[in-house]
């Protein structure tokens, strides 16, 4: 009859009877350990706090920088502006320096070749952007100037 | 070296490199033996072992002296065993017996087991017993590690360590005897 076994009446060794790394296998590896703490041994730089985070840490960061980008551009485009337009500044600029022209030199000027020719477009964004205009350089008052252009003859515009 | 000459170094710039090394180099084959008796392979425990002593550089600073440097070096190499098997399983989904059974295959490719039946059977055994159970078995069969010293090093109680190694030699030696007959 077999004696069952047991394992205090087994002979107990210092470890499992697995086989040993080779001989040289624990004079290498404090070397090959510190190769790999070395590089985190030096000053970290900028960015090196962010590479300490864990992974889901990082996704998390990287979402708030996110939703921060989102409200800081809608607060940038969304809030009142203070000052006037680029555009209505240049043109009130404009307005003042020719203002400033003395009226016989502009005459002359327009008067001249080198004044570019008013086209129909110059005269219909004057007329939008200034409705007062016309007032200022049309001779007659309105009754004269709706006289006039009953004097017309009219054209048949379907033909 | 003295475990307090290390610590005392490693804080000191100048001489933390030297100090490092020598930790390494009075643990490395007791980290390496703990962890090769969880994972068998050579491969294995030798990048566990490396992961091991990078975790003790990264968090030595912080080591508050309520436990023994040996002690707190093996719950850092418990805990990589553990993860370790753990995300073995997970990452291929098997279950328990197919990664004892793995280790089992590992072992019988082992020269040193070759034409030793029992010492086979008995090492087949513990890789039965579940992760944890083995853990407690090897600290304490081939160890000798006091209970005491086990609980720290597994933050479970005495007596539950106890009920745990004694189930599992209950358990090493009913396979053993059934594997015979």
């Amino acid at each position: 009859m077999k004696t069952p076994f047991r394992l205090d009446e087994h002979p107990r060794r210092p470890q499992p009877p697995l086989a040993p790394p080779a001989a040289e296998y624990f004079d290498q590896l404090p070397r090959r350990v510190m190769q790999r703490v070395r590089p985190a041994a030096e000053p970290a730089p900028l960015w090196g706090w962010l590479a300490r985070l864990s992974a889901p840490a990082r996704t998390a960061l990287a979402s708030v920088v996110l939703l921060l980008t989102f409200v800081g551009s809608f607060w940038l485009t969304s809030r009142p502006s203070g000052r006037p337009a680029a555009g209505i500044t240049r043109r009130t600029n404009a307005a003042r320096a020719l203002a400033a022209v003395p009226r016989a030199e502009a005459v002359q000027y327009l008067l001249s070749d080198a004044a570019p020719r008013v086209t129909l477009a110059d005269l219909a964004d004057t007329h939008v952007a200034e409705r007062a205009l016309p007032t200022e350089f049309l001779p007659g008052t309105d009754a004269e100037i709706q006289a006039a252009l009953d004097e017309q003859p009219s054209l048949d515009v379907y033909l | 070296m003295e475990d307090q000459d290390i610590l005392l170094k490693f804080r000191d710039p100048a001489s933390r490199n030297l100090a490092f090394n020598q930790l390494v180099r009075k643990y490395q084959s007791k980290v390496y033996w703990h962890v090769r008796k969880m994972v068998v392979d050579h491969a294995d425990a030798d990048d566990l072992t490396q992961d091991v002593f990078i975790k003790v550089w990264s968090h030595l600073d912080n080591f508050r002296q309520d436990a023994s440097l040996y002690t707190w070096i093996y719950r850092i190499a418990t805990n990589e065993c553990l993860n370790f098997l753990s995300s073995k399983r997970r990452k291929f989904f098997l279950p328990l017996n197919d990664v004892g059974a793995e280790l089992a295959q590992k072992l019988e490719a082992d020269e040193q087991l070759a034409g030793d039946t029992v010492e086979l059977k008995l090492q087949k055994a513990i890789l039965r017993l579940p992760d944890k159970q083995r853990l407690v078995f090897n600290l304490r069969y081939y160890d000798e590690m006091p209970y005491e010293q086990m609980a720290e090093v597994t933050g479970t109680s005495v007596g539950a360590l106890k009920a745990s190694y004694h189930h599992a030699v209950k358990k090493i030696e009913q396979y053993v005897n059934q594997e015979t007959d």
